[in-house]
């Protein structure tokens, strides 16, 4: 028998609150949040976030640390336009992680080639910490990002280090005035088709708008490129993270035990579902 | 990971089949009744009252043996005794977590066909894997499950073509004058001995036929996998008028959302799983007002493919029951079996 001290004990669905350590505003409708959260994670996985009386919502792991836990949110909905107002030293709920990871073990001495748009880049900025932190374990490595403007640049710090540190093109849909990074005007799409050759050994990573997503599998299989070879990131909308409220599901699997991390192979008819 | 955890799942106690047979006297059932309601709640199948609000057959608690309704399956499922449709997972006061109260009674449930008893079992294989949900285990473990099988299925009912499962502490067969009965598990054989007095053992007295289950309908094929961009399709979910009733009816289906409850003062309050339809719109809505199943169409699909191909996928079990309540209470009277059967 189940007593209600056990389920109380063992219900996954109680958050516990952890400490905001930084609050930093990264454009104007993006802000990044860092967690004083000693969480052991993986590249790629997701944490929930909680606000009493709004709700709850699967925010993606953006940093790749033993001692701190850093989300990057857009205001897109209700939940993360009352999560903005949070201050650096406010308490917030959070439960985590979920989600299957990068198998990051798997892609020693690989060439990596990491493609994101908008705010698909955040998810991809822990692996890219990952590789960081353990550089002499992967080959070359190449990132292409695309942003809406140069206002919209995510992570400016980083990119600062990231620029020395691997081969990285930025692609922006619209520049007016000066560019940054030496970013180009286009989308990440044509930058992909223009300097990636035909790799047969580098894993790629993709995560941003679905569209952006197909067209750059495309390209990439049309250059030789291996469905194996290639990650995607699909997110539904979720509750529970654990597989059993249904909502994540994409014919039949559950974006939040099977992915949000799904080798292209696996997951190749997202889009309509 | 997921075949791991199936044949975890069927080691596990309520897999573990003890075929011993008994028999109790259709004299001594009313008496036998009695003495439950005495030391248990009892839920059974009550029927339906076209003057009064409750209108269908469902489970409910019985007070008199005579209440029960043992003709045809109810048109209500038994999961919401499971599957609370209100659970409370915790209260809330501002920041602070405040443990919810949570009423746990033994009940004894009585009168559950295969299609229930199956629906549980899928239910199971959702809630208690590896990530397993207490608020569901507890109210498993506090029940027991007496079956009571068809013999007879009605003008609704599929069964025969999904391979059902054994899945019952104890199971009831009529046979007449008696009823015969088969033993599930250990709790069923403890709960046998308790009433000693009635069950008389007996081997061997359910035979192949009293196993039978006769149908009207049938569904021809459960390999859909070629057929999801069929045009037929369309002749159910043109009609659908996305009510969510199929979903709400089946006894399988789980999905929920978990919603935040807040008092006046803005303040406390209580954050609740109430069932969820993917027959309704706002299902796959996210920020952004984006509508990932928009078209009905793909939510009609992505029901009946969840039903037969997607569970069977991860659990290695058709989902769907074939009780056809979902076709059954549909207001466009949509026969989704009738639809697949006449693919090609």
């Amino acid at each position: 028998m189940t007593t209600k001290e056990e389920i109380i004990k063992k219900s996954p669905y109680k958050p516990k609150l952890v400490e905001v350590i930084d609050y930093h505003r990264e454009t104007n409708d993006t802000f990044t949040i860092k967690l004083g959260w000693k969480l052991k994670h993986e590249p790629g996985q997701f944490v929930f976030c909680s606000l009493p009386g709004i709700g709850e919502a699967p925010i993606s792991i953006c940093s790749h640390s033993d001692n701190y836990v850093e989300l990057n949110i857009r205001e897109v909905g209700n939940m993360t336009r009352f999560l903005s107002k949070i201050k650096k030293g406010d308490k917030l709920l959070v439960r985590g992680p979920y989600g299957r990871a990068y198998p990051m073990d798997k892609f020693k001495s690989h060439n990596m080639i990491i493609i994101g748009g908008g705010s698909g880049v955040a998810p991809l900025k822990g692996s890219v910490e990952y590789i960081s932190n353990n550089r002499g374990d992967f080959g070359e490595v190449s990132l292409f990002f695309g942003f809406r403007t140069p206002e919209d640049v995510l992570f400016r710090k980083r990119l600062d280090v990231w620029k020395d540190e691997f081969s990285m093109y930025i692609n922006f849909d619209r520049v007016e005035g000066k560019t940054i990074y030496g970013g180009k005007q286009g989308f990440v799409t044509e930058r992909v088709k223009e300097v990636v050759g035909d790799n047969k050994d580098a894993i790629v990573f993709i995560c941003g708008p679905p569209i952006m997503i197909e067209k750059v599998a495309e390209i990439l299989i049309d250059k030789g490129f291996d469905e194996k070879q290639i990650y995607i990131s699909a997110e539904r909308l979720m509750y529970c993270g654990i597989g059993k409220c249904g909502r994540c599901m994409i014919h039949g699997k559950y974006t939040c035990l099977d992915g949000a991390v799904f080798r292209y192979d696996e997951l190749k008819d997202y889009k309509d579902d | 990971m997921v075949k791991g955890h199936i044949e975890m799942f069927k080691k596990s106690l309520l897999f573990q089949m003890i075929m011993v047979q008994f028999t109790i006297d259709k004299g001594d059932f009313e008496g036998f009744l009695r003495k439950v309601i005495e030391k248990y709640d009892l839920i059974g199948p009550v029927e339906g009252d076209k003057s009064k609000l409750r209108r269908k057959s469902l489970f409910r608690k019985i007070v008199s043996p005579d209440e029960l309704f043992l003709e045809k399956k109810t048109y209500f499922p038994v999961k919401g005794y499971f599957f609370d449709p209100k659970e409370t997972l915790f209260e809330f006061d501002g920041d602070k977590i405040i443990d919810p109260k949570i009423e746990l009674k033994k009940k004894v449930f009585f009168g559950l066909r295969r299609c229930d008893l199956n629906g549980i079992m899928h239910q199971d294989m959702v809630f208690l894997d590896e990530n397993e949900d207490p608020f569901y285990k507890a109210r498993r473990d506090a029940s027991f499950l007496i079956g009571l099988h068809c013999n007879e299925g009605d003008d609704y009912c599929f069964c025969n073509s999904v391979e059902l499962k054994d899945f019952f502490d104890l199971m009831f067969y009529d046979k007449g004058k008696e009823y015969a009965v088969e033993v599930g598990t250990k709790k069923g054989e403890e709960f046998i001995k308790k009433f000693s007095g009635v069950f008389k053992k007996k081997d061997k007295i359910i035979t192949e036929e009293d196993r039978k289950i006769r149908n009207k309908k049938k569904l021809d094929t459960l390999d859909i996998k070629d057929n999801y961009d069929d045009d037929s399709w369309k002749k159910g979910s043109d009609l659908c008028v996305g009510c969510g009733a199929c979903t709400l009816l089946c006894p399988n289906c789980h999905c929920f959302t978990i919603e935040d409850e807040v008092n006046f003062d803005l303040k406390t309050g209580k954050r609740v799983r109430k069932p969820a339809s993917c027959q309704l719109r706002h299902f796959t809505r996210v920020a952004g007002d984006h509508v990932f199943r928009n078209e009905k169409l793909a939510r009609f699909k992505h029901r009946i493919y969840h039903q037969i191909q997607y569970f069977k996928d991860r659990h290695e079990e058709v989902f769907c029951t074939g009780c056809g309540r979902c076709i059954e209470g549909c207001p466009a009277r949509i026969d989704w079996v009738k639809i697949i059967n006449e693919m090609k």
